[in-house]
């Protein structure tokens, strides 16, 4: 009885590791596809075709990559910054309208993108927001601040601040007190909400291309119209620079938390 | 402690929340017509009212319920499965743990096109079962990406969501199957038995709150509908879409309104969530004493 109950729930294991894996490895041999006709199991031929719509050219991505991510990175700053911010005012204070605010910071996630994209252009148009970085900065942190201030949330509620307030009581001023006791605390908190607001960000289409105008270009506003177009090898060639570029950031980003953890443990 | 203090903390997520709250009000106001910049000074339902009467426009609304209600619902099943498979034995397994993280971290953008590279018509699953000779020619293999059947968009949202609710469930799960999950089987009740009975039930307010989630994710979001979807009848994002940009500047209203009707069903199951969620909590002290 045991074995044949685990035996059903490694089928379960298996089959979710396939459907996930078997698709990523297809993608990039994909972006090399040339002729591949009905119902041939394999490509007639291959080409560098996606290669050339990458690296060469009028449409060079490696400039529309790098200002994407630098632009997913500064709202993952912002977004764990402006996180650790609202949680210790939720978790260390009684305010009025603390109730409201908690409610407010799931708001994004409830209300649906198209409706929140389409109201706030014409406010950002107004405010000469639209068509520009900054504007779609602050749409994107809307969009990620309620899973930043949510794992910034428990984080701040398991350190606590007593050890802050002991610096404090010993004469530490309250902003040297929480640089050289807390922030080393909740700084792998911090990176993962970074981590989660950085996706967020980078995978962001409708909202982009709706504040951004077509002006501020990211990868994914830049790739969609090729999986629409149906030019799969393009399109392949966009979403496997998309997935490496962002599994790059990953694998840096959990390296900054192992150093951090690493030095932590090694006062 | 400064009184002004938890504001000081606040106040960039005040000004952002203002910003989102401006934004989505504005819409409501526009769905009722009044949009001064265009003339359109009357405050009307009549925009509402087209939505649910007018067959095409409806069209929509059912497509994007039935696509956030069958996804949902279907990923919360499977999700859960997927993570009791990965909390069996009460500790968690780790390289699988971390494969089932990566669709989180790839777009549905992504996820529609390898929907289309392997069930598209002339796509990989329909040439591998071609020549194990199941199919007799492509169009044999059943249309499911840009057809009214929708099934295309639902596998895309599957996908991803799976994952998200095994890894939004996983915590929780495997701390009471660490602890009494496996007290329940100690003393004698059958693994399965004591999952139903012990562990799911004490789960389902982390189930309940990614399928909100997930639910109201898949029934505002533009990208799959657009990507997958049939010409006709459109997702309502998309179709919300078509008519803001209409040069017919009075289709504003209608893309508005379809927006608030979509703003309007997904709060109202946000509200019986909240509802169902304080009940159990109100009700939880005898949870284990009936």
């Amino acid at each position: 009885m045991d074995r044949k109950k685990h035996r059903i729930l490694n089928i379960v294991a298996y089959t979710a590791v396939l459907s996930i894996l078997v698709p990523l490895l297809v993608l990039p041999f994909w972006s090399f596809v040339g002729r591949w006709p009905w119902p041939g199991l394999l490509p007639e031929n291959f080409t560098l075709r996606g290669m050339e719509e990458l690296f060469s050219g009028a449409t060079n991505v490696l400039p529309v990559l790098t200002s994407s991510i630098a632009l997913s990175l500064t709202v993952a700053v912002l977004a764990a910054v402006i996180g650790m911010m609202t949680a210790r005012a939720l978790v260390f204070y009684d305010f009025r309208g603390k109730e409201l605010i908690s409610f407010a910071t799931v708001l994004p996630i409830i209300v649906p993108g198209t409706a929140f994209a389409m109201g706030v252009h014409v406010v950002f148009i107004y405010l000469g927001l639209a068509d520009t970085v900054l504007g779609v900065i602050l749409v994107h942190l809307i969009y990620a601040l309620p899973y930043t201030i949510n794992i910034m949330t428990d984080v701040t509620a398991m350190i606590g601040n007593s050890l802050e307030v002991q610096g404090q009581v010993l004469g530490v001023s309250p902003a040297r007190s929480f640089y050289h006791v807390t922030l080393p605390l909740i700084m792998p908190g911090m990176i993962s909400s970074a981590s989660m607001a950085y996706i967020i960000s980078f995978s962001q289409y409708f909202l982009t291309l709706m504040i951004g105008g077509g002006k501020v270009k990211t990868l994914s506003v830049v790739m969609v119209p090729f999986i629409q177009g149906g030019d799969r090898t393009i399109a392949a060639a966009y979403a496997s620079v998309f997935v490496l570029s962002t599994l790059l950031v990953f694998v840096l980003l959990e390296i900054l938390v192992r150093k951090y953890t690493a030095r932590l443990s090694g006062i | 402690m400064k009184k002004w203090q938890p504001y000081l903390l606040l106040s960039p997520l005040i000004l952002l929340g203002l910003l989102f709250l401006l934004g989505v009000g504005n819409a409501l106001v526009q769905s009722l017509g009044y949009i001064p910049a265009f003339n359109m000074k009357e405050i009307t339902l009549k925009y509402y009212r087209q939505v649910f009467n007018e067959p095409a426009l409806f069209a929509s609304v059912k497509v994007s319920l039935v696509i956030a209600a069958v996804s949902s619902v279907l990923a919360a099943v499977f999700g859960v499965v997927l993570c009791a498979a990965l909390t069996a034995n009460g500790r968690v397994r780790n390289k699988v743990l971390q494969i089932v993280r990566i669709p989180i971290l790839v777009p549905h953008t992504i996820a529609a096109l390898f929907i289309i590279m392997f069930f598209s018509q002339n796509g990989l699953l329909a040439r591998i079962l071609f020549h194990m000779g199941t199919l007799g020619s492509q169009a044999d293999f059943p249309a499911i990406l840009f057809t009214t059947n929708n099934i295309g968009i639902i596998m895309a949202y599957l996908w991803k969501e799976i994952p998200f609710v095994a890894y939004f469930v996983l915590a929780l799960m495997s701390s009471i199957n660490a602890t009494l999950g496996e007290a329940a089987e100690n003393l004698g009740a059958p693994g399965i038995k004591s999952f139903l009975h012990i562990t799911l039930p004490l789960c389902m307010p982390a189930v309940n709150k990614a399928f909100l989630i997930i639910f109201a994710f898949s029934f505002g979001a533009y990208e799959l509908p657009f990507l997958l979807g049939a010409t006709i009848p459109k997702a309502l994002p998309v179709q919300a879409y078509i008519e803001y940009i209409n040069p017919d500047l009075r289709h504003r209203a209608y893309a508005m309104a379809m927006n608030g009707v979509m703003l309007l069903i997904t709060l109202a199951i946000s509200a019986v969530y909240y509802w169902l969620s304080r009940r159990t909590y109100d009700k939880g002290g005898n949870r284990f004493g009936s």
